[in-house]
């Protein structure tokens, strides 16, 4: 067992590049987020083809939830921050988008402004937040959530309980061509592009030091500290990193609906992504835009029969929690890591 | 002047103090399953809307509103039961139980809200006030109501207390909540306490929604309006401390009601969440200390 | 003269009124082996928690590498070159073992890795690596660290707490629960470890006691009831009646 050298030996056995179970995991993940990309790559043709509206822009705002899911994905799934307000975010980046836009603002101007106002904004709650854990954080987060919407429920200028409604259509540069937000097919696929992108932005931060020792702090906390890191700190930075996602996505919201209302700060919304994220698969990001699909599907399934899905989505995920709790894709993709593996040292 | 302090400043205190006698009632709940089964019942405020809606549809069914006062709470407690037997105790030993705890609370709530407005509709319902009139005291006008409710609503708690702290199944559910392996090997059935006090929590949040159901209405979401404020009530007294609970709750309905008048009635809610991370920041632990625990 | 590179006077702490540690003050020198024992409840791990920064000390003084250190918070004194294991394991139990190495080994990177991916943490790798080899956890090296023996998980302990290179390490009982062939190879290995660096010791197997240690501080009820070479301290009569009185 004693080896009396120190400094680093490489083990001829071992090969130069160890295993990573959790690359592997994230590997896996990105297999299933191909796999969904594709699908909504053939959903999009197929409601091209038709010429569907409705459809196109129910998955849209699937899409955009997906943002706010993944948000809370980085907090839940990976850093064990469970965040009941997370839609603080998405009303802030939703308004901002709204305020800006009416008041003629270019699509770039307003994405800049939204990633510093939520920069600015997180990090002062993150300032808060961050020195509590476990349930004090769940009901911290929900009060601060519960707090602003109630203070921009109670603001004219922001248009009270009604919200604000006429913002103008916006067009979007992309050098090669230009989105308008008014098409279907083509904000839908814009959409699709933006996570796809915060998707890889999220695996990549997830798969640096920085990201692993959040992995760390959900796995054990008190560990951390005699590693040489902050864990309050750590957790402040993975706070902002969430406020930032939920409200670039919440930007994209009014561009979509043309309205913004009191009711996308509340916690319903916040509830939604939780759930969201749990039956998706909490931990593994790709679960959260899966689980943001397969429940805005059921949602207007069920919402065909009756207007009270919520009982239905209730019981769903209260049966997830006792018997998956790992979520639909984290079962799934547990399968398929185990495939890679035995891939691997075949 | 005095003008003021009696139709105005009077007055408020005392609208201040019955929601604070409602508010313990609810935290009590909520911090006696804290403090016993280490679970934090996101659903509480929804038990609460429960125990508002029974009354008003057993009261237009034509029971006696004293007879409801006993009959919703008693009624709530099997709920209780079965869902701590049925839900609770199925993710009691996952590896993180406050995390999935709170999860499968909230979904509870959730369908618990939704059922409510399926069953009443989606509207605001008001019972009729028990008693009316009023009595006036050195020139104060103090609503018969209120003062019934204020008086009822603390010798309930007095008697909770008494429970825990001078009487043999006290002792045992302060022994659970101290060791529950410790109080299992002592013969402490700890099964039957967790379920008991998780039913027991349920229906005095049962009897909260009864006696505020005339002052404040019913409507689906009067649960989640509400719990934010218990919460706060909670950690600022202590998670699991009832002294704490009791104390948190008088003095937080106090400064939302005196802040009401002077600032607005808007700010009554970041006050009292300015008052709660404030007090996680300075003393974490809340204002006393755990159940079971000194 | 070099300083020592612990040197601790005075320290104290209470909890509730019980004086967990009284007035406690000694060193441990570079490159040497100073071993705490004491019985149980002595006091030993709470000093410990006092130098690693778990805890911060009511009275006294710690000095780490002649810098004064006296309540520096647990990720200073990593910084400055203190390691330490815990008395119960405490891993990352959901993480494989090589990604448990691979986050003790994360400080020896230049910060500026700390947003690449961790494939581009050449040297944190190359540690782990090097670890599993030295600690024969090469096979394990993809096991959850939850799914590991006893043995393995004390093993990989030690490996954590040596992974960034310390100057000082603090083992606390890194024996506890070990077969007595495993306790045989982990006091080679401490012995081994002292060549590198200094190590501190919480240890209650007298017999690996008396032939890894330089020095020996002997606790008793929160204070020091004896130190210096292990054969002047097994000799001393109140040693004896306080610890070894039994034996």
């Amino acid at each position: 067992m004693v080896e009396a050298a120190t400094g680093p030996v490489a083990d001829p056995a071992r090969g130069a590049r160890p295993i990573d179970r959790i690359g592997l995991a994230m590997r896996a993940s990105h297999l299933l987020a191909l796999l969904l990309l594709a699908g909504c790559l053939v959903f999009a043709l197929v409601a091209w083809r038709t010429g569907d509206v409705f459809y196109l822009r129910l998955a849209t705002e699937a899409l955009i939830f997906a943002g706010l899911a993944l948000s809370v994905d980085i907090l839940l799934g990976y850093t064990g921050l469970l965040s009941l307000g997370q839609a603080l975010y998405f009303g802030l980046g939703a308004y901002m988008s709204a305020v800006l836009l009416r008041s003629g603002w270019s699509f770039a101007g307003v994405m800049a402004a939204v990633l510093l106002g939520a920069t600015v904004v997180s990090f002062l709650g993150g300032l808060i937040v961050s020195r509590v854990r476990g349930v004090y954080f769940a009901l911290i987060t929900f009060g601060m959530a519960q707090v602003a919407a109630k203070a921009v429920y109670n603001t004219r200028e922001l248009g009270a309980s009604d919200g604000l409604i006429g913002v103008p259509i916006v067009k979007i540069a992309l050098g090669f061509t230009t989105v308008s937000s008014d098409s279907p097919i083509g904000f839908f696929l814009f959409v699709l592009g933006f996570m796809v992108l915060l998707y890889l932005a999220l695996s990549y931060l997830l798969d640096t030091p920085f990201g692993r020792i959040l992995i760390a702090i959900r796995s054990n906390e008190r560990r951390v500290p005699f590693l040489g890191y902050q864990p309050q700190r750590a957790r402040l930075c993975a706070y902002v990193a969430a406020g930032i996602v939920a409200a670039l996505s919440g930007a994209l919201y009014p561009m979509l609906r043309g309205f913004v209302s009191p009711e996308l700060m509340s916690f319903t919304t916040s509830g939604n992504a939780v759930i969201t994220v749990v039956t998706g698969g909490a931990g593994t990001l790709v679960g959260a835009l899966y689980g943001s699909v397969i429940l805005t599907a059921l949602r207007s399934v069920i919402g065909s029969w009756t207007s009270h899905h919520l009982i239905v989505i209730g019981l769903i995920f209260m049966a997830v929690v006792i018997f998956f709790p790992r979520g639909l894709i984290g079962v799934i993709r547990a399968r398929l890591e185990s495939w890679l593996v035995r891939r691997r040292t075949r | 002047m005095i003008d003021y302090l009696q139709f105005v400043l009077a007055p408020q205190m005392v609208t201040g103090l019955s929601l604070g006698v409602a508010v313990i009632l609810v935290a009590l709940g909520l911090t006696i399953i804290f403090g016993l089964l280490d679970v934090i019942n996101m659903s509480h405020g929804e038990f609460y809307a429960v125990g508002a809606y029974l009354a008003l549809a057993l009261g237009a069914a034509g029971l006696n509103f004293w007879l409801l006062l006993v009959l919703v709470p008693l009624l709530m407690l099997p709920i209780g039961f079965l869902v701590e037997k049925g839900l609770i105790q199925r993710v009691f030993n996952s590896p993180d139980r406050h995390t999935t705890t709170l999860l499968l609370t909230f979904g509870l709530g959730l369908v618990i809200e939704e059922t409510l407005a399926v069953i009443f509709g989606p509207n605001t319902q008001r019972p009729p006030t028990p008693i009316r009139g009023a009595v006036e005291v050195f020139g104060v006008m103090l609503p018969n109501y209120r003062m019934f409710l204020i008086g009822f609503g603390l010798s309930v708690v007095a008697a909770v207390a008494l429970v825990i702290y001078r009487t043999r199944l006290g002792a045992m559910v302060r022994a659970a909540a101290f060791d529950r392996h410790m109080a299992a090997s002592l013969g402490v059935p700890v099964g039957f306490v967790f379920a008991g006090a998780f039913a027991f929590g349920i229906a005095l949040a049962g009897l909260a929604g009864v006696l505020l159901a005339p002052v404040y209405s019913v409507f689906p979401t009067m649960g989640r309006d509400f719990i934010l404020l218990a919460f706060t009530v909670v950690i600022v007294g202590g998670m699991g401390s009832i002294a704490g609970a009791v104390v948190a709750g008088l003095v937080l309905t106090q400064i939302q009601a005196i802040s009401s008048l002077f600032i607005s009635p808007v700010w009554s809610d970041p006050i009292v969440f300015g008052i709660l991370v404030v007090m996680l920041v300075v003393r974490p632990q809340g204002l006393f200390g755990r159940l079971g625990r000194g | 003269m070099t300083p020592p590179i612990l040197e601790v006077s005075g320290l104290g702490i209470a909890f509730g009124g019980l004086r967990a540690v009284d007035d406690l003050s000694f060193r441990a020198e570079r490159n040497a082996v100073t071993t705490i024992i004491g019985p149980n409840g002595a006091g030993k791990s709470t000093v410990f928690n006092l130098i690693s920064g778990a805890l911060s000390p009511r009275a006294g003084k710690v000095t780490f590498d002649g810098r004064d250190c006296t309540g520096a918070p647990p990720h200073r004194m990593r910084t400055l070159g203190l390691g330490r294991s815990f008395q119960i394991t405490s891993l990352f139990p959901d993480l494989t073992v090589f990604e448990n190495l691979r986050l003790a080994s994360e400080v020896l990177e230049p910060r500026s890795r700390w947003l690449l991916p961790v494939s581009r943490s050449p040297i944190a790798l190359a540690r782990a690596d090097a670890l599993l080899s030295r600690f024969a956890l090469t096979g394990r090296a993809d096991e959850l660290a939850g799914a590991l023996s006893h043995g393995e998980q004390r093993r990989l302990e030690v490996a954590m707490a040596i992974a960034a290179e310390p100057k000082l390490l603090l083992l606390d009982e890194p024996t506890q629960g070990m077969s007595h062939g495993d306790t045989e190879e982990t006091a080679e290995l401490i012995r081994s470890l002292a060549a590198d660096l200094s190590v501190l010791l919480i240890e209650h197997d007298i017999g690996l006691v008396m032939t890894i240690s330089d020095h020996v501080v002997v606790m008793h009820q929160g204070r020091k009831l004896a130190e210096g070479a292990p054969a002047a301290v097994r000799a001393d009569p109140a040693v004896q009646a306080a610890y070894f009185g039994h034996a």
